[in-house]
């Protein structure tokens, strides 16, 4: 079978395609049904209907001990393994996961849930040829003619063929995700084409602003950008865009291939700066991040804000620190971690390390310089803060910050300037910050008053605020 | 010169903490001319390009999946997971909060209103005039001088009367134990000795001797005896009459700018904030720490709690403070106020204001955490938790 990467459409056209599809369609959900009942045969549902309902209570570490148990009770039920595969991996305990994937697969070679999760478990930790090999295993479960379908209908054709085998459309996406992330933009845009993902003439871009103007579903509006970085290779905007929100939702890896393909096609010199300038500061340069180490550091920062599992984050956050030594988020959430548990020396030491890690973190800075100030260190504070607004100086409320810090070292004109710096940038954006107004009026009115300025972080620039 | 806190505001932010969610989204987009820029609304204009949403998500939205087309994908029909479990792609991960809803079952404390409290009251009277001396002023000297003690009495009395549960909430037996707790933690000599320590650390002799010398002014004299008049307990009704005849004659301007002032260079109002905080982390400390393990609360939630009270108390604080002002100096004169001021801007008034507002920030949190810790000793939280449960809800 060739490689699903290479994929070729052909323009040839067959007749009565409708009923194929249809053929197919009942024969894969026969397939399926067997496939379950195959392994309801061996269920043990106590322990997984109770690792079921943890997790869909929230319960996630006890979803999994649950379904540890289960996997444990039954060897060799494939739910029960699969299932503790699922859970090991939601949790991030990618070995585990790893090992009970191989371990259903090895039972049910064949069984098309096996073999989707497994393909997607490998796109996350970024074994993509794995993933490929296991699509290909799943895309063969098909009848000859859907394959053939599948693979040599023309364009218009695919539409109704994916809408009517929905398992091929989880395979197309999969390939096209591969593809981004792998960095052949045009090979992903080629595949979206070919499969009628996107269209030839669509602005989806301006789609895209509308769904996000009106409000639309973050993740309709997530999409959006997705489909016009797919469908509209000159959509610098949108590309650059979708490729900030990747990043502030911590897919790293992705998020800087996109705000790179982005900087890359904008004809404005300004956006190439700015580009390049996100990259460095937020993105950590030329330090990249492997997969896996992508995907342990967002669990972990789950497990430790969703669920207030520190062990677990703490653990995970390690672990993606020694695969990716150079990546500053990890860092950041050991000092959080360190603070929260009353630990302020322990979170310097964290933000230090960061810091020798990535010397250009925007985020560190600020939050080293922060934690000085709450430790009233000012001297360290300043420069640490100084350090923030001069890699990203929009950020007004890294400069409020500065301004705070000067006053209380009685630099009183230093903090003046940087207050009303920061009070003139918010106004541009409707954040009128009136607390900081309102203490520059008095200021100017009484001289130095007793109190420290208020240093408001505002909302304007949130999307930076979650490194 | 101590502060006094705006003791109306603490019942329902000390102990109802929670956090007031932020619904609101955040745009961002990158303009004509390529720079990154930021709204706290979609953008409205032809400039506004490309918005995003805020990274901080709604509660219920999911993060992206492990792959971001997948989180695109309708839930597959033909090939289906198991109705029930997540499927490794499957995508219930809300992104992460920064400040996340606590875990741990709230823990309450008694949110009761109090009578006046018991705690052994000390006379509220204007300090004895140090005579003319030239030996070096001792710390002891200068408090007395400013009249800490006499309104440490007031203070106490007042975070005493919010710590105890109404009468009737509580077995009579509880009620006595609370009682003698609040008596014994509370005692404005055990604050002041703490104050004191505290205090004695940032002594700095030039301005402690400057600062003598002004509390020996007679204008000073004048001024700590107003303000220790108006500390004591029981003034709420005549500040309350004061404060409603403000609506038939309000102050004239050059008052009000005076006390604006005044506020301004002694960060009286600033430390109002920051006492409220201080009694707030006391409370979570000393309640969290007799609750089950896994019900505890981390120091940085507590931190979190008592920056979210201060906060809130802070806006609260600020008509309070003037018309506590207005009373308290109703009967100095606008150059006597100004003398104050022209004190309180001076270094050695700043070195004074800044050192005894860490005084008793420290001071103040220290005893309330102290108490607090004895009372849910002496009383379990369990009972502490019946009696908030049978107070009867608060007046609308």
């Amino acid at each position: 079978m060739r490689s699903p990467t290479t994929i070729i459409v052909s323009r040839r056209t067959t007749g009565s395609r409708r009923v194929a599809a249809a053929i197919v369609l009942v024969l894969c959900t026969v397939l399926v049904a067997a496939a379950q009942e195959r392994t309801a045969a061996t269920l043990p549902p106590s322990d997984l209907g109770r690792a079921q309902a943890a997790f869909q209570a929230g319960r996630h570490t006890e979803a999994l001990a649950a379904a540890r148990r289960a996997a444990d009770a039954a060897p060799t039920s494939v739910r029960a393994l699969t299932a503790r595969a699922g859970m090991a991996e939601f949790m991030g305990e990618f070995d585990e996961a790893r090992a009970f994937y191989d371990r259903a697969a090895a039972l049910a070679p064949d069984d098309a849930e096996v073999l989707y999760r497994t393909a997607s478990f490998a796109v996350r930790v970024g074994d993509y040829d794995r993933a490929l090999a296991q699509l290909d295993r799943l895309l063969a479960l098909h009848p000859r003619h859907v394959r053939w379908l599948f693979q040599w209908a023309p364009t218009n054709m695919q539409p109704t063929l994916l809408r009517d085998n929905p398992s091929l459309e989880h395979i197309v996406q999969i390939k096209i995700d591969i593809l981004m992330e792998k960095g052949d933009l045009a090979q992903a845009r080629y595949l979206a084409r070919a499969y009628s993902i996107v269209k030839t003439g669509e602005n989806y871009c301006a789609h895209a602003n509308e769904k996000s103007r009106s409000g639309a579903a973050r993740e309709e509006v997530f999409t959006a950008f997705r489909l016009a970085t797919l469908g509209q290779p000159d959509a610098a905007d949108c590309i650059w865009w979708y490729g900030q929100w990747l990043a502030d939702e911590g897919y790293v890896r992705l998020g800087r291939l996109m705000v790179i393909e982005g900087t890359r096609v904008t004809p404005a010199a300004g956006n190439k700066e700015s580009g390049a300038r996100y990259l460095r500061i937020r993105l950590g340069g030329k330090r990249e991040v492997g997969k896996r180490a992508e995907q342990l550091f967002l669990i972990a920062r789950q497990r430790y804000l969703r669920d207030g599992d520190i062990d677990g984050a703490v653990r995970l956050f390690d672990e993606s620190i020694r695969l990716a030594p150079t990546f500053a988020r990890p860092y950041i959430y050991r000092a959080i971690i360190a603070s929260d548990l009353g630990d302020r020396e322990g979170a310097l030491t964290w933000l230090q390390r960061g810091l020798k890690a990535d010397p250009d973190s925007w985020r560190t800075h600020r939050n080293l310089g922060k934690l000085f100030a709450e430790l009233e260190r000012y001297p360290e504070a300043e420069m640490h803060l100084r350090k923030t607004v001069q890699l990203f100086g929009d950020d007004a409320g890294g400069r409020l910050a500065l301004a705070r810090v000067l006053y209380a070292q009685g630099k009183y004109d230093d903090f003046a300037k940087e207050a009303r710096t920061a009070v003139a940038f918010l106004a541009n954006f409707k954040a009128p910050v009136p607390e900081v107004r309102d203490f520059l009026a008095k200021f100017d009115r009484w001289g130095p008053g007793a109190a420290l300025p208020p240093a408001p972080d505002p909302d304007v620039i949130i999307g930076w605020n979650y490194d | 010169m101590t502060d006094r806190i705006g003791i109306a505001l603490l019942l329902g932010t000390i102990l109802a903490l929670a956090p007031d969610p932020s619904a609101a989204e955040t745009y961002r987009w990158v303009d004509g001319q390529g720079n990154v820029t930021y709204s706290d609304r979609p953008p409205q204009s032809q400039d506004a390009r490309t918005p995003a949403p805020e990274t901080r998500p709604a509660s219920a939205l999911p993060a992206p999946m492990v792959t971001p087309a997948s989180a695109a994908m309708p839930g597959p029909t033909a090939m289906p997971v198991p109705a029930a479990m997540p499927a490794p792609e499957a995508r219930p991960m809300p992104e992460a909060k920064p400040a996340p809803e606590l875990k741990a079952r709230e823990v309450t404390a008694p949110e009761v209103k109090a009578p006046p409290a018991k705690v052994p009251q000390a006379k509220a009277s204007v300090p004895p005039l140090a005579a003319a001396r030239t030996s070096p002023t001792k710390v002891d000297e200068l408090l007395e001088l400013s009249g800490l003690k006499a309104q440490l009495v007031g203070l106490l009395s007042r975070i005493a009367g919010e710590l105890r549960p109404a009468p009737g909430q509580m077995s009579t037996s509880d009620q006595a134990s609370v009682d003698r707790v609040l008596g014994q933690g509370l005692r404005h000599e055990a604050v002041y000795a703490l104050v004191r320590d505290a205090f004695r650390l940032q002594v700095d002799r030039p301005n402690l001797e400057a600062t003598a010398t002004w509390l020996r002014s007679p204008v000073a004299r004048k001024i700590v005896a107003l303000e220790v008049a108006s500390s004591e307990p029981g003034t709420e009704p005549q500040v309350a009459t004061y404060a409603a005849s403000l609506k038939a004659s309000p102050p004239a301007a050059r008052r009000v700018e005076l006390l604006q002032r005044l506020d301004w260079v002694t960060g009286a109002h600033e430390t109002s904030a920051d006492i409220v905080a201080a009694i707030s982390r006391g409370v979570s400390t000393a309640v969290s720490a007799a609750g089950q393990p896994e019900q505890r609360l981390r120091p940085g939630q507590i931190e979190d709690r008592a920056a979210q009270v201060r906060a809130r108390v802070n806006e609260g604080l600020r008509e309070v403070r003037m018309t506590s002002m207005l009373y308290t100096y109703r009967s100095l004169g606008d150059e006597e106020l100004m003398e104050y001021v022209l004190f309180s801007g001076s270094d050695a008034g700043r070195w004074y204001n800044a050192a005894m507002r860490k005084a008793l920030v420290s001071a103040l949190g220290k005893a309330v955490e102290q108490t607090s810790a004895e009372l849910v000793r002496t009383v379990p939280l369990e009972r502490w938790a019946r009696a908030a449960m049978s107070a009867p809800p608060p007046v609308k």
